[in-house]
């Protein structure tokens, strides 16, 4: 096993260095779009309660919208201008949620902002709240908010903090280009979270496919207090929590447990750049970094508002070449399909790539040969083959027993599964049908 | 222990060849199926050797059912079964010594064949005399005809002949394995598989002719 | 705009069933190509005869039976070509048709076709026909060109025939279409590595375990005569790694193939038959869904955890 690694895994598109070619070289463009739809339901947790009016005139950053919970975010205005409307919209999950539609004035003009000031002069206390206050939450697809990550529980101790530059989704190049053109706000991030928590190590991880990354997060990391910067092997899902653990630390997270309890805390590097921004400037989060790629003139780097249409980002990089068959909303490996193009761009949008017809063209599933390729690709050591099997028969505890529920769903399966059959989608599946089981049992 | 209603005997005697069928349906007496359905000759003489002694034990057991405690019921059952297979036993040995010798060891193991025993547990010892003739009866034509069946095809693929006539002529090269034991479980298992398919489809049809 | 929606993740390698089969038969090109240089035209008829027999017979049962045909995964092509080359070279054209029918319908399908075969079919096929036709099994013949156009009938090395290390690598020894020439074993081999098709595991193992017991067994020949001679390297490259029949898990393969290696020394040196490579893969095959069963992978985070977590705070 080659250095910061971890067991099984796949290389999608490596012949194609991983698909990231025709980004990773482009700047940072900045796309400000008419008008927005916020959701109020952009991470994990409760959605957030909308305290603004059709009417209103908002400005840049102005909150409208208030956190419901511990386990919520509030929610700003990504450009200033008039609430037109607040409505509902099918996003990509589940049911309608509630959205506010703020025309751009153009103006750009900031609401009043409190920055604490230097993030290794500030006060460590109160870089929490602003956190929460800036309504940042996990950038690198799951959302889940940051303040409660940064929420050490009693009993419970942080030694390291993990920034999570690996980027291992296919074709996405969103934080390559950030941590080569914000890589000293990156850094700064990385230090207001290491000493609101007083965590004397921070890693920034990185894959090795991006040299040109971890040449200047090196450049930036150079004589700050205990920040160093990990090559790791180029190797899907090495951006996952568990595993980016395990080739960083040689730790494993405890199964049903938190990276936590492996002391441990893993933070995108995007979200480690709004922590800066929020400490530094007091900016709650606005924008952020998606790439925009496949079927359109000009793939781009943008950096999107909160609650951009996608298809205005899409018409930003020239349009559809051809008509698209599949809108694909984060990377290859694990990004969810739009229904159409008018779904926005949230917190977790890493990327936007546009299928033709004829990629978008599921597979058809095939027997089983039981060749083992998915038993070796599998990071985490299960044997999908029997739990496909089991999935298929409805067997939910048999499914249990093997362990279905330690899945990641992190795709390399059915990556490498030459009969087609869809794995990763069957384990999906199954794990929901096992936590409504387990609530339904609690009530 | 007995019952009132009487079944009819028609149907009796039809349940042990199709419905019942020993060895297709009920799966029972497979040692005597393996083994002795090597060539047609020795299935037939097994198959009238087990319908004898299926008759006799029904109807003798079918006579006794009232008066066999319950708790002894299989010694005695066993006794009445002995007594047949002794009598299959030296008629064979003295008019067809030739068939005698090739079922050999198999006829005194009759005496164990759970056909025999199953039908005296679960119809004889809850029905009348004639009744239980009748199903032994059919039952031992069942099984006569099921084991006919694989011998057939068993002496056929393994010699070229049925019943020690040659069939497939003289370039036929035979498949040694369908005269030994793993070739007696194979053809068994396809006969199985063909017979259930075959018994479904009429079941289907029947069940379509009745919604009509 | 209609757009398709699917689940994660919409890239797929580029490996099917079908291209892994079309390696499979890729790579036992070689060893084909040599055993019609030893044997002949027969040879040729032979093999021929085998992938149409069995194509068919996969064709026919599939539309009997109303299921899906899916010969173009060629995993039935495969099939037919094992019989075959499991045949003596001169072996009448009844018999791959005969091996290739009882390997795909008895064997394949009637199980559940593609993957849940509980032996290999091809392998399966020659022990029936080993068992039926003993003779016409175990005939066997010189190649053809060795002591000129007549084939005459020999024993095989591990009967007793006596042949140079070189004759045995090249292929000009009697025995099977496939297994007479190791060195287009070893290319098929090589090429099976290189696509990553199997991996040595199996194979490796299997081959090492016999030479050693080969070694402290001493057998009659020498250990390097034993390795060469029968089918030893053929059902090891080629059999023993069937995927549908071997292990999934690595620590699994390991066990397997030593199982087989023990059965084959165990074979040759005790059994009353000279070559045993069928049977011990065979047992082996039986016993794989026993080993998946017991080997456990171990799963991230669970048990005890890998390295003991100490404070650096």
């Amino acid at each position: 096993m080659p250095k910061h690694s971890f067991k099984g895994g796949v290389h999608p598109l490596h012949d194609q260095h991983e698909g990231k070619t025709s980004t990773s070289g482009l700047p940072i463009r900045e796309y400000i779009p008419d008008s927005v739809d916020i959701p109020m339901s952009m991470s994990i947790g409760a959605p957030a309660a909308p305290c603004v009016k059709v009417g209103d005139h908002v400005k840049l950053g102005q909150k409208i919208a208030d956190a419901t919970g511990f386990v919520s975010l509030p929610v700003h205005a990504s450009v200033s201008g008039e609430v037109t409307a607040i409505g509902t919209k099918v996003l990509l999950l589940g049911g309608p949620t509630t959205i506010i539609t703020i025309k751009n004035d153009f103006q750009d003009e900031w609401t009043e902002l409190e920055p604490l000031g230097s993030v290794e002069e500030c006060d460590p206390t109160r870089i929490v709240p602003a956190v929460q206050a800036a309504g940042i939450c996990g950038m690198g697809g799951a959302t889940f908010p940051t303040h409660v990550k940064l929420t050490v529980g009693e009993g419970k101790y942080c030694d390291t903090i993990i920034l999570n530059g690996a980027e291992c989704e296919t074709h996405v190049t969103c934080d390559h280009r950030l941590m080569v053109e914000e890589s000293e706000r990156i850094v700064d991030g990385l230090r207001a979270a290491m000493r609101a928590l007083g965590v004397k190590r921070g890693v920034i991880g990185i894959e090795d496919n991006k040299p040109d990354a971890i040449a200047a997060m090196q450049r930036a990391a150079e004589g700050r207090e205990g920040v160093e910067v990990m090559s790791l092997f180029t190797k899907y899902p090495q951006g996952s929590e568990k595993q980016l653990i395990y080739s960083v630390t040689g730790r494993e997270v405890p199964s049903k447990k938190l990276p936590l309890d492996a002391h441990v805390i893993v933070i995108n590097v995007g979200t480690a750049k709004a922590i800066a921004d929020a400490v530094i400037e007091g900016k709650p989060l606005i924008s952020r970094v998606t790439t925009v790629k496949g079927c359109v003139k000009e793939p781009a780097n943008l950096r999107l508002r909160m609650g951009t249409i996608i298809a205005d980002a899409i018409g930003e990089c020239g349009g559809y070449t051809e008509d698209a068959g599949k809108i694909v909303m984060g990377g290859c490996m694990t990004g969810l399909c739009a229904p159409n193009d008018q779904v926005v761009a949230m917190k977790g949008t890493n990327g936007i790539l546009v299928f033709n017809e004829k990629d978008a063209r599921s597979y058809e599933e095939n027997p089983c040969i039981r060749c083992g390729r998915c038993v070796e690709a599998c990071p985490i050591g299960l044997n999908p083959y029997l739990m496909k099997h089991l999935c298929d028969k409805g067997d939910l505890k048999g499914a249990e027993a093997n362990n279905v529920m330690e899945c990641i769903v992190c795709g390399s399966c059915s990556y490498v599964c030459p009969a087609k059959r869809w794995l990763t989608a069957s384990f999906k599946n199954t794990k929901d049908a096992i936590m409504r089981e387990a609530r339904r049992a609690k009530k | 222990m007995s019952k009132s209603n009487k079944p009819k005997l028609s149907s009796v005697f039809l349940n042990g060849i199709i419905t019942e069928n020993p060895t297709f349906r009920l799966v029972l007496g497979t040692c005597p199926t393996i083994a002795t359905t090597t060539s047609v000759i020795n299935a037939v003489g097994m198959g009238a050797a087990a319908s004898f002694v299926l008759i006799g034990s029904n109807f003798v057991i079918s006579l006794l059912r009232n008066f066999i405690p319950d708790k002894v019921r299989i010694p005695c059952f066993i006794v009445v079964i002995c007594t047949f297979v002794t009598i299959v036993q030296l008629l064979l040995q003295a008019y067809v010594p030739s068939l005698y010798a090739s079922l050999g060891m198999f006829i005194p193991l009759i005496v164990v064949n759970c056909i025999i025993l199953a039908r005296a547990e679960a119809f004889a010892s809850k029905n009348g005399p004639l009744a239980s003739a009748v199903d032994g009866l059919g039952m031992g034509l069942g099984f006569t005809m099921a084991i006919t069946i694989i011998a057939c095809v068993r002496e056929l693929l393994g010699t070229g002949c049925i019943a020690g006539v040659n069939i497939l002529g003289s370039g036929y090269e035979p498949m040694l394995i369908s005269t030994m034991a793993p070739g007696g479980f194979m053809v068994f298992g396809l006969t199985l598989g063909a017979a259930n398919i075959i018994m479904k489809s009429i079941e289907k049809k029947k069940k379509a002719k009745e919604a009509a | 705009m209609s757009l398709h929606v699917s689940s994660a993740p919409h890239v797929h390698d580029k490996d099917t069933t079908q291209s892994i089969m079309r390696d499979v038969l890729i790579a036992m090109l070689p060893t084909t190509v040599m055993g019609v240089y030893c044997f002949g035209f027969n040879a040729a008829l032979l093999c021929v005869l085998g992938v149409a027999a069995a194509v068919l017979a996969e064709y026919g049962y599939q539309k009997i039976t109303h299921q899906k045909v899916r010969i173009s995964d060629l995993s039935a092509a495969v099939t037919g070509l094992l019989v075959a080359l499991n045949l003596p070279g001169n072996a009448p054209w009844w018999m791959p048709v005969v091996g290739s029918f009882i390997a795909i319908v008895l064997v394949k399908q009637l199980f559940g076709g593609i993957g849940d075969n509980f032996m290999n079919p091809a392998l399966t096929a020659r022990g029936i026909m080993l068992a039926s036709w003993p003779v016409r099994m175990t005939a066997w013949y010189l190649p053809t060109f060795c002591k000129g156009v007549d084939a005459v009938s020999s024993a095989t090395v591990l009967g007793g025939y006596k042949a140079s290390t070189l004759d045995m690598f090249l292929g000009f020894i009697p025995g099977t279409i496939g297994e007479v020439s190791k060195v287009a074993i070893l290319i098929g081999f090589a090429y099976l590595l290189i696509r990553k098709v199997i991996s040595w595991r199996i194979p490796v193992v299997f081959v090492g375990t016999f030479a050693v017991l080969a070694a402290i067994f001493r057998m009659d020949q020498d250990v390097l005569t034993s390795v060469l001679s029968g089918g030893l390297l053929f059902g090891a490259v080629f059999m023993a790694t069937d995927y549908t029949t071997s292990p999934m898990t690595e620590v699994g393969q390991y066990i397997y193939a030593f199982g087989c290696g023990l059965i084959l020394a165990v074979i040759r040196k005790w059994g009353s038959y000279t070559e045993g490579v069928t049977y011990a893969i065979l047992i082996m095959n039986v016993v794989t869904p026993l080993i998946d069963k017991f080997v456990k992978i171990r799963v991230y985070g669970q048990e005890k955890a890998k390295k003991e977590v100490k404070a650096n705070v």
